[in-house]
């Protein structure tokens, strides 16, 4: 019942948008039938001249000409609509419905048509679109309109916003009839109503809008535009602003998660741990053969193989880690240069055994599809993954805050990065706790090479491109304090986004880095530094 | 330089905190020329602190730390210090330990410190003696031409006094210089500070009692960063506050 | 006194080894110009190439072992220097190339013709004058190491902060080489060659020049680094890298000193870098990777630092091993240099030269045999000072 009673309110409102539909109803079969012949310019005028019919019957028609699919029957000349089924075709005549099916195609020719056309057609179904039972239809008809230069189709708007119910389509019709207005010589105070709509709407387009009516218009509602164009200037300037907060908050998240297991290695028990950013590769290639196992096993799961490449990840980084710190590590505590020379070391003996593995070439890590896409927020756009990333960030990094502050685990590797001696009398067993630690900030790596799978490159260099910048940030935000890492990470990643468009990519990097060697020069603590005896000793 | 005050060093009312702790507050010392002090207290009272502030490598947030009644040492970095007649021995030896005993005592040995005097010095008759001599002070003669990692803690210890001698410094600030010493040792260390007390002013920090009842000094306390008391050994061990700041309330 | 100073510098062992590096600047250009192709001691010319390369590392590990071994100062960017002289070198001879590059712009390098550049730049005035470019190969890196070194020595920057600066540096540099703005070939970097104070590069005699100038130059520097350690700056060097404050509180000016072995230690790796790029014939950003830095410090770690001789080994023979491995298992090269990497560390910690020679009486732990060998088993936490 309810469908049917849908399709008779679209019909009418239909007749009611068209008026003359009957009257004309003679006329429609010769008009169809002229696009088989002539130019691409004759038929270009048939199908203004079908467009002004107002009859809805030419929509399949015209989509089928804008598809390539619209023919002639050579027996009788007759223009059909064709649907290709296997090798043959089955063509249906427009106006009558009936269906000849399983021609040649050689029997059939077809009606060409051009970029020009195609888009005519497509602005000009808007129009029908306009009267859509359906208000998804309506919205996109209402917001193609917006940039159509046919101020003939003014009365039609007028027709269609008495009608409109929904108060988004609404919005959307009036813009367009704003925009028209302004094209059109309507008098200036209806023009300073259509400037204020567009105002209101904001956003590039109506600024490239308002631009390009400005020379139409008299000198009074130029300078309302000029006013208007000012504001919409000075709020674009603001969401650019926030953009590029966003940027930098996103870049931040990413040198978070990238420099936070170093925080624990080097922050909080001192090891310099030059193969952290291939903890970091570890865990993105656990991610990619997740992946490429789960899509041989279970392929229905593959939107959930981040949730199995987490703990996976986890423990692939943190068993290296661990066997790094048993096997090399533990021989060169208090003696940081060599800890360094070697865990160099380990980094490339890592690089090559995973480029022997998997190939020196990057490997493809899919986006799950609740990752992919963005939300627009006003004048943002925010990625979905990019999101993920920053709320991951901040999920690891509070919970690694808990672990130390709040678990009994935490409790001995304060204990033992504090007073070695003491910690080992009372009992806890310093090596062990050594190298939970170490494996735990190998392991929150490679977490993080989980998460950076999923904006960039899965190759075996992954980690070099994170390990200079995991250290400016651990050494910027002040060693041994996590807040600090947390405050680096982010204000690097923002400053490091505003003075992109300013200088440059790759200048803005350089200048980062400038500033922290200078700004470690300046305070060689950093940020958050620890004072007094125990910083000194 | 008009002098402020006649003594050799004179701190006023100086403070320094660490992150809120109060680790000196309102301390005020004065040493005269010539004299030997020994500076105890408990832990945590501040005495490291105190040498730190002397020598330039921690700030005071407020207060006058004078040298000769008119160097304002807190303007002044570790060298210019070390240069202006103040050594330091630390708590811990802390002697060059790959080179010789006697080559720790000729880097030390007074003289310019410019890099290309460094370069041109050649070891004069002059030099050689003052070492051998300082070596014999310290009673390392014999094992001049060893390496200084190869001595004994206390040894160690010597080595490093021997270098604070070779600086020839107006004010020695020897800090806990017979731990880890055998009895015999820390006997002959007070023998060897009461010689070289004899030519220059000398600070002792230490926790030995015996040890500071041997040197026979005026004798400073700190408790928690400030001056609890002062006078002979005997007269401050008396006084209840002491007792009360060493055994705890 | 300066005669004497130098002469400071030939005592001992390293007079020897001075001497036979300056033989070997005489004898390998004979053996390879003089001798017939056939001969039992003929030197081929690849080989003469080679090996002058070989001796520009060794400076560069010598440079290194300056500051690193003899100040405790880790500089994980002294590849910067190196490629900052060698850039000096290559812009000289750039400009030699005159009107014979592709475009036959008689002054504009090809690249900024093809950068639509309509004239040179600045700061390549004078490099078509061979003695500017010289200095320029010293004063370039010893600049920007002063510059460098005057921050961070002041505000006591020690240990592996200023390693990971340093690391940083030569990332910064390495990123703003690799702009073609930046007026060096970008990408390409400097490279096409023609010749070298009017000799062209592709002939042997002058191969052999090279060769005996980057011999001659080691020697040079070798003796001159010796003299240094020999004298009382030297013993302040090492006592700065054993105890810090103990040297400042004895009024040395510590800063003072790291900065004047940094720089001079900058401008050796600058003149390793000029000799280097005509040997090699072309300068490119890739010199400037922080992988290329660690590496020096590898060869210097493996040879020994903290004497002479031991950087010189190390570079020659690492980089001998890297040129057979990368001709024979090519895939094993990084396995080979990582492990050697860890096992230096962990069981060579004064490199081949504590292998031969009697280090050992100097040092503290010279008793046990196993602990000498395999110093970890005596490890413990609280031992070992390292800067």
């Amino acid at each position: 019942m309810f469908p049917i009673r849908l399709l008779l309110i679209g019909a009418l409102i239909c007749a009611a948008l068209t008026g003359q539909v009957s009257a004309h109803h003679e006329d429609l079969q010769p008009k169809i039938q002229a696009l088989a012949a002539g130019s691409l310019k004759d038929r270009a005028r048939t199908v203004e001249a079908l467009l002004k019919t107002g009859d809805s019957r030419i929509i399949p028609v015209l989509q089928h000409l804008a598809a390539g699919s619209l023919y002639v029957r050579k027996s009788d000349g007759l223009v059909v609509l064709t649907h290709k089924t296997g090798a043959s075709y089955d063509a249906t005549a427009p106006l009558t419905g009936e269906v000849t099916a399983g021609l040649a195609k050689r029997a059939l020719k077809k009606i060409k048509a051009n970029n020009s056309l195609r888009r005519r057609i497509k602005k000009g179904l808007s129009l029908f679109a306009l009267s859509s039972p359906e208000e998804d239809e309506r919205l996109a008809a209402a917001q193609t309109l917006l940039t159509s230069k046919d101020i003939s189709i003014l009365p039609l708007l007028e027709t269609r916003l008495e009608a409109e119910q929904d108060e988004e389509i609404r919005t959307a019709l009036l813009e367009a009839k704003a925009a028209m207005t302004l094209q059109s010589d309507a008098s200036d105070a209806e023009k300073t109503a259509a400037i204020s709509i567009l105002e209101e709407m904001g956003g590039r387009q109506a600024m490239s809008l308002l631009s390009q009516v400005e020379p139409l218009l008299s000198k009074a509602v130029k300078e309302q535009v000029l006013a208007a164009k000012g504001r919409l200037e000075s709020e674009r300037q603001l969401w650019e602003l926030l953009q590029n907060g966003w940027y930098g908050l996103s870049l931040g998240s990413v040198l978070l998660l990238a420099s936070i297991g170093l925080a624990i290695t080097f922050g909080v028990m001192g090891v310099i741990n030059m193969a952290h950013g291939e903890m970091v590769m570890i865990g993105a290639y656990t991610t990619y053969t997740v992946q490429t196992v789960i899509q041989s096993v279970a392929p229905g799961l593959l939107e959930f193989s981040l949730l199995f490449a987490l703990p996976l990840a986890f423990l692939a980084a943190g068993s290296v880690g661990f066997a790094m710190e048993r096997g090399v590590i533990r021989f060169l505590y208090g003696r940081p240069l060599e800890t360094l020379l070697a865990t160099w070391g380990i980094s490339l003996f890592l690089q090559q055994a995973v480029r022997t593995i998997f190939g020196p070439t990057n490997q493809e890590v899919i986006n799950p599809s609740w990752m992919s896409g963005a939300i627009e927020l006003g004048g943002l756009s925010l990625t979905l993954n990019r999101i993920w990333i920053l709320l991951f960030a901040i999920a690891v990094f509070a919970a690694l805050f808990l672990l130390i502050k709040r678990s009994h685990m935490g409790l001995q590797m304060r204990a033992v990065t504090q007073n070695r001696q003491m910690a080992s009398s009372m009992g806890i067993r310093t090596p062990w706790v050594d190298a939970f630690t170490f494996a735990l900030g190998s392991g929150i790596a490679g977490i993080a090479g989980v998460a950076l799978s999923q904006i960039g490159n899965v190759s075996p260099n992954l980690g070099q491109t994170y390990i200079i910048d995991s250290f400016m940030v651990v050494v910027f935000g002040g060693v041994g304090n996590l807040w600090g890492t947390l405050i680096g990470a982010l204000s690097l990643g923002i400053a490091n986004k505003f003075m992109e468009p300013l200088a440059g990519a790759v200048l803005a990097k350089i200048l980062v880095l400038a500033f922290i060697i200078l700004f470690i020069q300046k305070r060689p603590s950093g940020l958050f530094a620890l004072k007094g005896r125990a910083a000194q000793s | 330089m008009i002098p402020l005050t006649s003594s050799l060093l004179y701190l006023d009312d100086v403070h320094v905190a660490f992150d809120g702790f109060k680790a000196i507050n309102g301390l005020s010392l004065i040493i005269e020329p010539g004299e030997m002090r020994a500076i105890i207290g408990p832990n945590g009272a501040g005495k490291t602190t105190m040498l730190d502030i002397i020598t330039g490598k921690t700030k005071p947030d407020s207060g006058d730390v004078l040298f000769e009644g008119g160097l304002d040492l807190t303007e002044k970095d570790e060298t210019e210090i070390a240069l202006a007649g103040i050594g330091r021995k630390f708590q811990k030896p802390t002697v060059f330990e790959s080179q010789t005993v006697r080559e720790n005592i000729e880097l030390a040995l007074a003289g310019s410190r410019n890099i290309l005097a460094s370069i041109l010095y050649q070891e004069g008759e002059e030099d050689y003696e003052r070492i051998t001599q300082i070596l014999e002070t310290i009673r390392l003669d014999h094992r001049a031409e060893e390496l200084a990692a190869d001595l004994s803690h206390g040894q160690k210890q010597w080595l490093e006094i021997g270098m604070l001698l070779a600086q020839d410094p107006k004010l020695l600030l020897v800090d806990e210089p017979v731990a880890g010493m055998t009895d015999a040792e820390t006997v002959e260390t007070a023998k060897l500070l009461r010689d070289i007390a004899r030519t220059r002013s000398v600070i002792v920090v230490e926790h030995d009692m015996s040890f500071i009842r041997d040197l026979d000094v005026k004798v400073t306390v700190l408790a928690e960063g400030s001056v609890l008391a002062e006078g002979s050994l005997d007269h401050v061990s008396q006084q209840p506050e002491v007792i009360e700041s060493y055994l705890g309330r | 006194m300066i005669s004497r100073f130098l002469f400071k510098g030939l005592q001992g062992k390293i007079g020897w080894v001075a001497g036979a590096i300056l033989l070997l600047s005489v004898l390998v250009p004979f053996c390879n110009l003089m001798l017939p192709e056939s001969h039992l001691l003929y030197v081929p010319d690849y080989a003469v190439s080679l090996f002058g390369k070989y001796l520009t590392y060794a400076l560069l590990a010598l440079a290194l072992d300056l500051v690193w071994g003899y100040c405790g100062i880790l500089s994980l960017g002294h590849g910067a220097f190196f490629a900052l002289g060698g850039y000096a070198m290559g812009m000289y001879l750039m400009r030699q190339i005159g009107p014979r590059g592709v475009y036959g712009d008689p002054i504009l390098p090809d690249f900024m013709v093809f950068l639509n550049w309509s004239e040179l730049p600045w700061y390549w005035w004078g490099f078509d004058q061979f003695w500017f470019a010289a200095l320029m190969t010293l004063l370039v890196p010893g600049a920007l190491a002063f510059v460098f070194g005057w921050f961070a020595f002041r505000s006591r920057v020690t240990g592996v902060y200023l390693s990971i600066i340093t690391q940083a540096l030569t990332f910064a540099l390495l990123l703003a080489f690799f702009r073609n703005d930046m007026g060096f070939g970008g990408n390409n970097g400097l490279t096409d060659f023609k010749d070298i104070l009017g000799y062209s590069l592709q002939t042997g005699t002058t191969r052999a020049g090279l060769f005996a100038a980057s011999a001659i130059a080691l020697a040079v520097c070798l003796m001159l680094s010796s003299a240094l350690i020999r004298s009382r700056l030297g013993k302040v060097l090492i006592a700065i890298r054993e105890s810090e404050s103990r040297a400042r509180f004895l009024g040395y000016r510590v800063e003072h000193v790291k900065l004047f072995v940094f720089v001079l230690s900058a401008m050796m790796a600058g003149l390793a870098g000029a000799l280097y790029v005509p040997q090699v014939g072309i300068i490119n950003p890739g010199e400037f990777a922080p992988a290329n830095s660690i590496e020096v410090v590898i060869w210097t770690a493996i040879g020994g630092r903290g004497t002479l001789i031991g950087p010189l080994l190390g570079a020659i023979s690492v980089n001998l091993g890297k040129s057979w491995f990368t001709a024979a298992l090519p895939d094993y090269w990084l396995f080979a240099l990582g492990a050697l990497f860890v096992a230096v560390t962990l069981f060579l910690p004064r490199g081949l030269m504590g292998l031969f020679s009697g280090y050992s009486t100097k040092s503290g732990k010279s008793g046990n045999p196993l602990t000498r060998w395999l110093p970890f088993l005596a490890s413990d936490r609280t031992g070992g000072k390292d800067q």
